[in-house]
C-alpha cells in the first residue's frame, strides 16, 4: 500500500469468467511489477476497485494469498459501476487500493473443523479462505462446505463446486431454492444441508456468509445446535469508501467495518450494538 | 479564495449563503448569519448547491442539430439559425411558444416573455411547474383579489397558531419547517392537514388526516366551526352565505378546538402543493384563505397566507408573466392599464388573446424555445411531452445542464447557470434577492439574459442592457411592485427587498368544494406526491451527495412503485416490493408497492418522477380512484 | 523545546503580519461580504481583525476544504495514468480561537492514526496557528465544558493573550518559533508581570462564560453504556431537519465521500464532506440502510461525538464548545441540547 492512501494502483485484467446472467469473476493482475510484488492480503480482505469514469468500490478478494500473481474478484452487477466493469475485458485498466480490513484469521484455525456456510454470492469472499485451507490441507481436520443459491443458475464457481463433490479432502453439499429442469441435487433453503452433515460444535469454527436473512436463519440453526459466539464468523456488509476508517460510513460503535472487520464473530458483532 | 453572497436555487424560502470558489473553481458553501431569511442556517440542499453546477453535464458551447446530431458551432452561427428557423414559422403563420423556468432568474424570464410578445408576438408562455402552484396562486386571487397575499417566515417563527396545509413541509421547505419549530417551541399551536402522518403532522397540536387531495374536507370543517363560532371577525358580506354553503358540514370536536385557537393575536396560514386535481387545491386554498379572513388575519401585521411555492423562482417567473394569460406583474392580459404599462415600456403592445398553456402548447405548436428546464421531466403528462418534444419541428434550448431537453432540441445555447450568473430570485415571501456568479461560466456559456437579450433584438424587442441590474431597472417598471426593491438590488449587501403587500380589506368568501364520493368499488385513492419531486431535476440529480436517495430508488425501482399505508398491506397480504394490480375508470396498471407507516388508510401516493408508468390509471388530474388487488 | 514566552507591542503586529504575508498565505478572520466575519486569505495587515465575534464557518475548509482534489487521473493513450496532487503551500492561519485550533489538532490527530492520510498531513504540516486566546468567552461558547479554551494549556503553535496594550505571545512548537523568526526583533521577553496577568486573565475568563453550558460527563456514561432510552432519540429526532449543517459547521467532523469528477479520459478524484445526518450516508448497493430512520443517526452522531469509546481512543472529546451548532442547527438538537437532555433524560423542543 503506497503512502497516498487514495491513489489508486493500476491492475489490469486478465480474464473474464461468466459466473451467472448477473456475475463475473474477473482474474486481475497489477500493471507495474513493484505493485504484483507489495501486494500482499489476507483471505477476507477486499480491495476498493476504481472503475475511472464511474467512481469507486468495494470488493472482497475471491482468490487466495497462497496463489500469488493474479488475484480476483467475484462481482454482481448492481448498478451503474458494476454496468461499467461488466462491459470491460481483458487487457482493461482498472484502480485498485487495498487491501483493506482485518481477513480471516487463518493461523487459529489450525488444527480445527471447519465449516463453511454460504449463499448466492456469499460465496466468494469464503473462497478465499476455502483456497487457502485447501492449499494447506493438512494443517486443518474437517473441512465441510454447505452452499446454497436461489436457483442452479445462480451457483458461482461451477467448476469449481464439482470439484469439492468429486474431492475427498472436503465434504461438500449443495442447494437450491428452487430447483430447475436437469437438476438432481438438494431442494430446499440453506439449513437443510445441516442433516447431511454431522456437526461438530465443540470443535468447528463456522464461516458463514450470505444475504443477511440467510446469515440469520444459519446462525440461529447453529447456536441452537451448541455452537458458541466466537465460533460462529461472519462479514458484515456496510457501505465503505476510504477503506482505511477516516470516511465514517462504516463506522458502527467506535468500530469501522474497513478496518475492524469485515471479518468479525458473533460475539463481536453482539457487542457492536448501535 | 472567494466568498460570494447569492441566493440559494432550490426551494421557495430564498435562504441566502456564501458560495466558495478557490482558484476560479467552486470549493463549498458557507452560511452567513446576516441574511434576513437564513439567519445562518441552511438545509442540506443548500450545503450542497456548489455541487451540480460542478459536478453536472455542462452545456459548453451552442450546438445545432445537423444530420440528425448535434454539433458544435459558434455563437453568431446558432443565433444566427434559431433566428432563421423562427422566421420562417413566423412567415408560414405556424404557432411559436416559449417557456421560462422557475430555476431561471427574473431576469432570463421576463427577457423570455418580452421575446415572446414584443419579439414573436405571442401569448403562449407559460412556465412547466406553473400547472402545480397555480392553483394555489388562483384559490388565493379568488378570496383576497390579489395573489400575492404572503407573509414572512419570521411570522410563521413568531405566530402563536398555524395552519399547514402539506405535502411534507420538512422535506419541501426546511427553513420553513426550522421556523414552525421555533415558533412550537415558544408554545405555538400546529394544526396540520394532509394525507401522511409527516413530521409536521407528528409534531402537530392537532393533526386532520385526510385522503389526499382531499384537504378540503378538513378546511371546510375548520371553516364551519369557525364562521359559526362567537368570534368570527368583522362581518365580512358572504359571511352568511359561507354559513349557508356550510350547513350540511359538521365539525368534529377537535376541530372545534382547532378553530378556537385561531382566535389567537397572531396566526399563520401555509399551503402547498399536495396531491389532486388542480380545482380542489384551487378550492383549498380559497377556503384556507377565507379561514384566515373570517378570523381577522388577513390584514393584520404578524398574521397571514404563506402559499409554499416548490421553486426558488416560482414567484419570480408568475411575477414576470411567464403565464399565457398574465403579463410581467401578474396582471391580466386583457387588463387595459396592465397593457398600457407594458406598450409603454416596450414601445408596442402585448398581444391580446389568451395563449396556450405548458400542457396544451407542446403539442399545438411547431416552434417552441424552452429556458432552463426539461417539460418531460416537469410536467405532468410527461410521457406525452416527450413525445410532442420529439415532434417538434423546431425546439431550441437554453439551459446550463445537459438534460433531455437539450438532448432532443434542434438548437442549443448555453447559459451560466445560477453559481455563475447576475441576476434576481423572487421567494414565496415575495422577497427579491440577488444572486451572483461565484465563478466564470464554463466553456462559452453566457448569461442567459444576454442571450435573450441577443434573440430579442434580432425580433425588434431588443434594447440596450448594458446589466442584468439595467434589465431589472426595465423590470420595476414593468411591474410596479418591484420597484420599492430597485434601490436594495443594486447595493452591495444581500440586496433583498419585500416586493409591495398588497392592500385589501373585501373578501369574498368561499368553501372549498364538496367532492364526489369515492364509489365502493373502487375503495383506495391514488395521487400523486404533492411534495416537488427533486430527483429528476438537474440540481438534485447531478449533485452527488443529494442524488443518493434518489438513485437508490430508482435503482430498485426502475419501472416506479406507489406507497401504501403498512396496515393496509397487512390486510391485503402484501411485503415490500410486492406488486398490486391497481384499476380506475381509466384502466390498469401492475405495479410494486412500498410500505409507509405514515400514511392514512386508503391512501396510495405515487412520486411524481414515476407518473408516467402509472398513465393508466392516472389522469391529468393526478388523482383517481382506484380497486387494488394482488397481482 | 524551552516554552518561550515573549511579547509584542500592539501597534508592531500589522509589521510582524507584513512579514507573514511575505513567507505564504495568511488567512485570518476579516470583515467579509454583507456584514459577517470570516476567515479569508488577507491581502493586507488592515484586514485582521482582532476584536471579532468568532466566524461561524470554522477554518477547518483551510486543512480539510469541502471539495478537496487529492488524485489525478489521466488516459493517456497507452494507459491509465495517476498522480496525487500536493497542496504544500505554507499557510498562516491567524487569530484563530482555541476552540478552533483545538479542532485542527484533533482532524491532524484522525489523519495520522494509522493509516496516515498523506493528502491532509501535508497540508497540516505546511499550516502554522496562530492562536487569539479569549479574554472574553463568546455568547454561545462553552469550551470550558470541553477542556477546549477559553485559554490553551498546550498544543499550539503560538497563542497570544491581549494584555491591552501588547500581545503577549507563548510559543509552543518550531512551526511558531519561525513564524516569529523574521520579526524578532519586534518581540521582546515577557516579563513576570506580563506572564502573570496572562493567567490572571484566563483565570477571568472562565468566571465570564454565559448561559450555555454542556455537561458531559453524565451524558458520555449514558451514551457509552447505551442506556439512552430509545424513545428519548426518537422524541429528538423530530426535532432534527437533517441539514447536515452541525456537521459541516464543526470543526471536529470529517466525514467525506470520495468521488471522481472529470470526464473524456480525465478525472480528478475528490474527497468531499459528507454528513451522517443524511439518510443516503449509510444507503448500500443493495438499497438496504442500516440508518434509515433519523433517530439511529441521531444517535450515531452524539455517539461520535460523546462516547468514553471514542475518547479512549482517540484521547480527546469529539466537541471543541464552540457553540457552532446552536446557531447553524435548522432544527432544535444541538449538542447542549441534546446532552442536557440525554442528562435529564428528557426533551424540552425549543
Amino acid at each position: 500500500m503506497k503512502a497516498d492512501v487514495f491513489l489508486p494502483q493500476i491492475a489490469r485484467i486478465d480474464a473474464v469468467r461468466d459466473e451467472t446472467p448477473d456475475t463475473k469473476t474477473f482474474t486481475l493482475r497489477f500493471r507495474e511489477p513493484e505493485d504484483a510484488e507489495a501486494f500482499r492480503f489476507l483471505p477476507g480482505q477486499f480491495v476498493e476497485l476504481s472503475v475511472f469514469g464511474f467512481g469507486e468500490a468495494p470488493f472482497c478478494i475471491a482468490s487466495s494469498p497462497t496463489r500469488p500473481g493474479a488475484f480476483e474478484t467475484t462481482i454482481r452487477r448492481t448498478g451503474m459501476l458494476t454496468d461499467a466493469l461488466h462491459q470491460l475485458g481483458p487487457g482493461a485498466e482498472v484502480g485498485i487500493r487495498g487491501p483493506f480490513g482485518n481477513g480471516f484469521d487463518v493461523e487459529g484455525a489450525y488444527g480445527k473443523d471447519l465449516l463453511f456456510v454460504a449463499g448466492g454470492i456469499g460465496l466468494p469472499p469464503l473462497r478465499s479462505l476455502i483456497w487457502n485451507v485447501l492449499d494447506k490441507r493438512d494443517r486443518f481436520r474437517n473441512v465441510t462446505i454447505l452452499y446454497g443459491a436461489r436457483t442452479p443458475v445462480d451457483l458461482v464457481y461451477k467448476d469449481e463446486l464439482e470439484e469439492w463433490t468429486a474431492t475427498a479432502s472436503v465434504e461438500f453439499h449443495v442447494t437450491v431454492d428452487n430447483s430447475l429442469p436437469g437438476w438432481t441435487g438438494n431442494v430446499g433453503m440453506v439449513p437443510v444441508l445441516f442433516t447431511k452433515t454431522t456437526l461438530r460444535p465443540e470443535s468447528t469454527l463456522a464461516y458463514v456468509c450470505g444475504p443477511p436473512i440467510m446469515i440469520k436463519f444459519v446462525v440461529q440453526d447453529l447456536f441452537m445446535r451448541g455452537f458458541q459466539d466466537e465460533s460462529v464468523i461472519s462479514t458484515l456488509e456496510r457501505m465503505m469508501q476510504c477503506g482505511i476508517g477516516k470516511c465514517n460510513h462504516c463506522a458502527i460503535d467506535h468500530r469501522y467495518v474497513c478496518r475492524d472487520g469485515p471479518v468479525f464473530n458473533f460475539k463481536q458483532i453482539r457487542e457492536l450494538v448501535e | 479564495m472567494l466568498s460570494v453572497p447569492t441566493t440559494c436555487p432550490y426551494c421557495g424560502c430564498g435562504c441566502g449563503f456564501f458560495l466558495v470558489a478557490r482558484d476560479g473553481g467552486l470549493v463549498g458553501v458557507t452560511p452567513s448569519q446576516t441574511h434576513p431569511v437564513a439567519e445562518g442556517k441552511i438545509c442540506s440542499r443548500g450545503w450542497n448547491a456548489h455541487e451540480a453546477p460542478l459536478w453536472g453535464s455542462r452545456v459548453l458551447r451552442p450546438m445545432v442539430r445537423r444530420d440528425g446530431n448535434l454539433e458544435t458551432v459558434s455563437w453568431d452561427v446558432a443565433l444566427d439559425y434559431v433566428e432563421t428557423r423562427l422566421r420562417d414559422l413566423i412567415d408560414a403563420g405556424k404557432p411559436i411558444a416559449v417557456l421560462g423556468s422557475p430555476r431561471a432568474t427574473n431576469e432570463e424570464n421576463y427577457l423570455a416573455g418580452r421575446l415572446a410578445r414584443a419579439g414573436l408576438g405571442t401569448n403562449h408562455v407559460d412556465f412547466c411547474y406553473h400547472s402545480l402552484c397555480r392553483p394555489l396562486l388562483a384559490g388565493i386571487e379568488d378570496v383576497t383579489g390579489d395573489s400575492s397575499h404572503s407573509i414572512c417566515l419570521s411570522d410563521v417563527e413568531s405566530s402563536q397558531t398555524i395552519v399547514l396545509v402539506e405535502g411534507d413541509l420538512a422535506k419541501t421547505h426546511p427553513r420553513a419547517a426550522s421556523s414552525v419549530l421555533k415558533a412550537l417551541g415558544r408554545g405555538a399551536r400546529l394544526i396540520a392537514i394532509g394525507c401522511a402522518r409527516t413530521r409536521m403532522a407528528r409534531l402537530a397540536s392537532c393533526f386532520l388526516q385526510t385522503a389526499p387531495g382531499c384537504e378540503g374536507d378538513a378546511l371546510n370543517g375548520l371553516l364551519a366551526a369557525a364562521s359559526r363560532a362567537e368570534q368570527a371577525a368583522a362581518p365580512y358580506a358572504g359571511l352568511d352565505s359561507l354559513r349557508r354553503e356550510l350547513a350540511d358540514v359538521n365539525p368534529t370536536d377537535e376541530m372545534r378546538a382547532a378553530a378556537e385557537w385561531l382566535g389567537a393575536e397572531r396566526a399563520v396560514f401555509l399551503i402547498g402543493p399536495t396531491g389532486g386535481p388542480a380545482h380542489q387545491l384551487r378550492g383549498a386554498a380559497a377556503a384556507l384563505a377565507s379561514l384566515a379572513a373570517i378570523t381577522g388575519h388577513l390584514g393584520r401585521t404578524g398574521s397571514g397566507l404563506l402559499p409554499l411555492l416548490a421553486r426558488s423562482n416560482s414567484r419570480g417567473a408568475c411575477d414576470m408573466g411567464m403565464a399565457p394569460d398574465r403579463l410581467p406583474g401578474y396582471g391580466r392580459i386583457d387588463d387595459p392599464e396592465v397593457q398600457e404599462r407594458l406598450e409603454r415600456v416596450w414601445g408596442k403592445p402585448a398581444p391580446t388573446g389568451r395563449g396556450l398553456d405548458a400542457g396544451s402548447m407542446l403539442e399545438s405548436v411547431s416552434g417552441l424555445i424552452v429556458l432552463a428546464d426539461d417539460p418531460a421531466a416537469a410536467l405532468p403528462a410527461g410521457g406525452r411531452a416527450r413525445a410532442a418534444m420529439e415532434r417538434m419541428e423546431f425546439l431550441v434550448v437554453l439551459d446550463s445542464f445537459v438534460t433531455p431537453a437539450v438532448k432532443a432540441a434542434h438548437a442549443v445555447l448555453p447559459v451560466a447557470s445560477y453559481a455563475e450568473t447576475e441576476g434576481t430570485f423572487t421567494n414565496m415571501e415575495g422577497r427579491v434577492q440577488r444572486v451572483r456568479p461565484t465563478a466564470a461560466p464554463p466553456g462559452e456559456a453566457r448569461d442567459g439574459w444576454r442571450a435573450l437579450a441577443e434573440l430579442c433584438a434580432r425580433f425588434g424587442a431588443g434594447e440596450t442592457w448594458s446589466s442584468a441590474t439595467e434589465v431589472f431597472k426595465e423590470i420595476a417598471q414593468a411591474a410596479p411592485r418591484y420597484a420599492m426593491a430597485m434601490p436594495r438590488i443594486a447595493d452591495g449587501g444581500w440586496g433583498s427587498a419585500l416586493i409591495e403587500r398588497p392592500e385589501r380589506a373585501h373578501f369574498t368568501l368561499q368553501a372549498a368544494p364538496a367532492k364526489a364520493a369515492s364509489p365502493t368499488e373502487r375503495p383506495y385513492i391514488l395521487a400523486l406526491d404533492g411534495a416537488f419531486e427533486w430527483g429528476d431535476d438537474p440540481l438534485v440529480s447531478f449533485s452527488p451527495t443529494l442524488s443518493r436517495e434518489y438513485q437508490s430508488a430508482r435503482k430498485l425501482f426502475p419501472n416506479g412503485f406507489v406507497e401504501m399505508n403498512s396496515e393496509d398491506a397487512d390486510t391485503l397480504g402484501v411485503r415490500e416490493g410486492w406488486r398490486v394490480k391497481l384499476s380506475s375508470a381509466h384502466g390498469e396498471v401492475i405495479v410494486p408497492i412500498r410500505r409507509r407507516k405514515d400514511l392514512s388508510r386508503g391512501a396510495l401516493v405515487a412520486p411524481y418522477g414515476f407518473r408516467d408508468c402509472l398513465s393508466n390509471v392516472l389522469r391529468e388530474d393526478g388523482v383517481a380512484a382506484v380497486n387494488m388487488e394482488r397481482a | 523545546m524551552q516554552p518561550l514566552v515573549l511579547t509584542i507591542r500592539k501597534r508592531d503586529a500589522g509589521e510582524w503580519l507584513a512579514k507573514l504575508l511575505d513567507k505564504g498565505e495568511v488567512l485570518a478572520p476579516v470583515a467579509g461580504p454583507c456584514g459577517e466575519v470570516i476567515f479569508a486569505t488577507v491581502d493586507a495587515p488592515e484586514q485582521v481583525l482582532w476584536d471579532f465575534e468568532n466566524p461561524l464557518s470554522p477554518p477547518k475548509e483551510f486543512v480539510l476544504p469541502q471539495t478537496d482534489p487529492i488524485v489525478r487521473i489521466r488516459l493517456n493513450g497507452q494507459g491509465t495514468e495517476v498522480a496525487p496532487i500536493y497542496d504544500c503551500k505554507p499557510r498562516f492561519l491567524f487569530n484563530l480561537r482555541p476552540c478552533d485550533a483545538k479542532g485542527i489538532a484533533f482532524l491532524t490527530c484522525m489523519h495520522e492514526m494509522d493509516p496516515p492520510d498523506a493528502s491532509y498531513l501535508r497540508r497540516a504540516a505546511n499550516l502554522t496557528a496562530i492562536t487569539l486566546a479569549c479574554n472574553t468567552p463568546c455568547k454561545m461558547g462553552f469550551c470550558v465544558c470541553s477542556e477546549s479554551g477559553p485559554f490553551q494549556s498546550g498544543g499550539y503553535d503560538v497563542q497570544l493573550t491581549d494584555l491591552g496594550e501588547k500581545y503577549l505571545a507563548e510559543i509552543g512548537s518550531e512551526k511558531g518559533e519561525a513564524a516569529l523568526a523574521d520579526a524578532a526583533e519586534l518581540f521582546e521577553p515577557a516579563t513576570e508581570e506580563e506572564a502573570t496577568r496572562r493567567k490572571d486573565l484566563e483565570e477571568e475568563a472562565k468566571q465570564r462564560f454565559g448561559e450555555e453550558t454542556c455537561h458531559f460527563a453524565s451524558a458520555m456514561r449514558r451514551i457509552s453504556t447505551k442506556r439512552v432510552d430509545d424513545g428519548l432519540w426518537e422524541a429528538m429526532a423530530e426535532w432534527c431537519l437533517e441539514c447536515g449543517g452541525c456537521n459541516f459547521i464543526c470543526p471536529t467532523c470529517y466525514c467525506f465521500s470520495v468521488r471522481d469528477r472529470g470526464g473524456d479520459g480525465a478525472w480528478t478524484r475528490c474527497r468531499v464532506w459528507d454528513s451522517c445526518q443524511y439518510a443516503a450516508f449509510t444507503l448500500e448497493a443493495s438499497g438496504h440502510n442500516p440508518r434509515a430512520q433519523q433517530k439511529e443517526r441521531m444517535k450515531r452522531r452524539f455517539f461520535h461525538k460523546v462516547s468514553a469509546q471514542y475518547y479512549l481512543r482517540d484521547g480527546v472529546a469529539g466537541c471543541v464548545g464552540c457553540g457552532r451548532c446552536i446557531k447553524v442547527c435548522l432544527g432544535a438538537t444541538d449538542m447542549p441540547a441534546v446532552v442536557a437532555a440525554i442528562r435529564k433524560r428528557v426533551w424540552h423542543e425549543g
